[in-house]
């Protein structure tokens, strides 16, 4: 079917990570060829699913799962992440060409350099093998090519400024930014990968209030833009290349990757160097499946630590309806948010989190909650139009500790190809729970400041999840507990590198995608100065 | 499979407020979304008004019967049709709807759910003889273990959200021109289309 594959570089996934990593090496003459297990889909095309989905709020709605690559879907939910518990884990990730940051707010934030040594600080965690100082000019770097902008006083250094100005703030978050400094708090521009001017060839926002789950006209930086941009440099993808085992030699190097097509067609490609970037679940579930004889319990796993300390953002939050007229939606979805509890000593009690204001449209959600209550008749139209205009709410994007016995595992149950399906065991342990309480108390301040009538928390100890996968082939000086040494190689094999959020050590309090940008950088630069 | 095929690419192209080709079907048949601004309330919406909504809810119950156009009655597809305009009406208390709109939706419910039109005349009945307050009226069918208790939601979730059905069999019948994205289309434009200039979300929502 297809000749011989190879290349210098072959990268497994197509997603933010492996395609800026893959589009950093082309640019500097190396061969790279990216297989995605998933379709190619276009912008149009999503938008498109989006507009006639029935399920408006499933932002996984717009992105079909493939027989051959199936993603997590959870209305209907399609079984395929399967849940071992004791907490539920619904992680969502889309396995098309471009990856994940198809769908999602754009948040490109940096961590602050406390949340690299949690461990020697606050006495929780783990420390990093790298200090902020290593990672700002790969920040940097991973900033200019996404595009980003934000607040200059969020708790992270920077050596030169943002690209371009935040985007214009919309009414109702300069509302909170006026009433809620009363109360001390500083609301401030969230930092994120979307254009307040024409940049890189993409526009500006117009205020689609769509960021999630797609832009429709490419103002913020996503997965499509990453492929095409990987494209532009040389890196050829091939779509619908399932890989389903990596071969390694005696030495412990590896010498191939085998895929297969929708028909099961299988195929090997052959390389030099090769970057696992499958995300922090299908990656750690891809070297689990490449066990042999010599690495029975799986690749880059010596230390047992592939799969484990799995974590992400959990988030509780407060809905409630403001005493003026704010109409949430106009605009951007994700503008702003507070960020003086993302670190302190507090965090030997209980976790760090980020405040985030919502400004997505409220009127859909409004409409069915109303429906469901009952409410018919002209009260309907007018309790929609007040709770369209008035209701808002404030979450928390929490830090969760990195656990062992967290961990992503081989289920057995299969996909249509005879692949396991991945299957997640979660827990959330009383750093959260405690983190939570602790949000639970601005929460009420800021509804207060807002003149908040009607309010409605989530219950304690029922979170969201933020899918900001992490952890799950950490990276450490130590090959005995961490999966990939400090420039993303694998300490068991010298020749295989992981770009992936999957190799954050913490969480953090933000959005793990600059982060894992920046890591993927890093590591490409990496391999081509030891090459 | 049906993606087997996967359409080319085209990340380098970005269409400003969504290409042709990203237009809905769930509009095709209907309307463009230029459309959107069909009459509402602009009364300044207060949270609780009891007095009021009961009188509202009562004068407007009473009337089920008088909105069907006695013109349209005979033939009972027809009929059909317009009890469901009627109720829907009191229901989604618009003074107006777009028959075309309630056509579409009307065979979708029908599609879904081969009982609907039986329990549908039933809930005319009920509405008409007992002149329940369309606020009461859930309250109403669930404390009597009504059989047609389910289709109120299912008749104004067809109308403000667009959709019918449950599950797999969940369909999109309309987005742009569904009653919720109506009723705040002076303040809001639906998701996905372009609010406007940059940095107009800015000023106060006029």
């Amino acid at each position: 079917m297809l000749e011989p594959l190879s290349a210098d570089i072959v990268v497994i996934g197509s997603g933010i990570c492996g395609c800026l990593a893959a589009h950093r090496l082309a640019t500097q003459g190396a061969a790279v060829l990216i297989l995605e297990a998933g379709p190619r889909v276009d912008r149009g095309r999503i938008v498109t699913n989006y507009r006639d989905s029935p399920f408006k709020g499933n932002w996984m709605g717009p992105y079909p799962s493939s027989p051959w690559a199936p993603h997590p879907n959870y209305q209907p939910d399609n079984g395929y992440l399967v849940q071992a518990g004791p907490y539920p884990y619904p992680a969502e990730y889309v396995r098309i060409v471009g990856g994940t940051t198809w769908h999602w707010a754009a948040h490109a934030w940096r961590v602050v350099p406390n949340d690299l040594k949690i461990k020697s600080l606050y006495g929780v965690g783990r420390d990093w093998p790298m200090t902020y100082d290593d990672l700002e000019p790969h920040y940097y770097e991973a900033e200019v090519k996404l595009g980003v902008s934000g607040a200059p006083d969020t708790g992270s250094p920077r050596t030169k400024p943002f690209p371009m100005e935040p985007v214009a703030e919309p009414w109702a978050m300069r509302r909170f930014r006026e009433r809620l400094a009363v109360g001390g708090y500083a609301v401030v521009s969230n930092t994120t990968a979307r254009n307040s001017r024409t940049y890189d060839g993409r526009p500006a926002c117009c205020g689609n209030n769509n960021c999630q789950p797609i832009c429709p006209i490419g103002a913020q930086f996503d997965g499509g833009v990453a492929a095409a941009t990987a494209e532009a440099a040389g890196a050829k993808i091939i779509p619908n290349a399932v890989v389903y085992r990596i071969e390694h030699d005696p030495q412990g190097r590896i010498t191939a990757v085998h895929f297969y097509d929708p028909n099961k067609n299988s195929s090997r490609v052959t390389g030099k160097t090769f970057i696992l970037a499958a995300n922090g679940i299908e990656s750690p579930k891809l070297l689990l499946m490449s066990a042999s004889d010599k690495y029975p319990k799986g690749l880059a796993n010596s230390s047992d630590m592939v799969g484990r300390n799995l974590m992400d953002h959990p988030s509780s939050s407060l809905t409630f309806d403001a005493d003026e007229e704010l109409w949430l939606g106009r605009g951007l979805q994700s503008p702003s948010s507070v960020n003086t509890f993302r670190d302190g000593a507090f965090r030997s009690e209980h976790a760090a989190f980020r405040l985030d204001f919502t400004n997505i449209s409220q009127a859909r959600s409004a409409a069915e909650d109303l429906i469901k209550a009952g409410v018919f008749g002209p009260e309907l139209e007018k309790q929609l139009r007040y709770r369209a205009a008035r209701q808002v709410n404030v979450k928390d994007v929490l830090e969760v500790l990195p656990h062992p016995e967290n961990r992503v595992v081989l289920s057995a149950q299969k996909d249509a190809l005879g692949i396991p399906r991945p299957q997640v065991h979660y827990s959330m342990d009383d750093y959260v729970h405690r983190g939570m309480a602790a949000a639970k108390i601005e929460y009420g301040r800021i509804a207060e400041l807002m003149g908040g009538t009607n309010l409605r928390y989530t219950p304690d100890g029922i979170y969201g999840n933020n899918q900001h996968i992490t952890g799950t082939m950490s990276m450490g000086n130590d090959p005995k507990d961490s999966v990939v040494d400090r420039f993303g190689r694998t300490h068991d094999h010298e020749n295989l590198f992981i770009a992936s959020t999957g190799v954050m050590p913490t969480a953090a309090t933000v959005n793990s995608t600059l982060t894992g940008v920046a890591l993927a950088l890093r590591t490409a630069q990496h391999i081509q100065e030891t090459a | 499979m049906s993606s087997a095929a996967p359409p080319k690419a085209s990340a380098s192209v970005l269409p400003i407020n969504g290409s042709a080709e990203a237009v809905s079907r769930c509009i095709a048949t209907a309307r463009k979304p230029a459309a959107f601004a069909l009459a509402h309330s602009r009364e300044e919406a207060d949270p609780v008004d009891l007095g009021r909504r009961v009188l509202l809810g009562t004068v407007l119950a009473a009337s089920a019967a008088s909105l069907i156009p006695p013109a349209f009655a005979a033939p009972a597809v027809d009929a059909a049709h317009d009890a469901f305009f009627g109720v829907s009406k009191i229901l989604t208390g618009r003074t107006s709807l777009d028959p075309m709109q309630a056509s579409r939706l009307y065979e979708a419910l029908v599609n879904d759910d081969p009982q609907f039109a039986t329990g549908l005349q039933a809930l005319v009945t009920l509405i008409d003889q007992r002149k329940i307050d369309p606020l009461q009226l859930q309250q109403v069918l669930d404390s009597e273990k009504s059989p047609v208790a389910a289709l109120p939601r299912k008749i104004a979730t067809a109308w403000y959200i667009g959709v019918v059905g449950d599950g797999e069999k969940a369909r999109c019948i309309t987005f742009e021109t569904n009653l919720t994205n109506v009723v705040v289309s002076d303040k809001l434009t639906p998701p996905s289309y372009c609010y406007g200039g940059y940095g107009s979300w800015a000023e106060k929502p006029a």
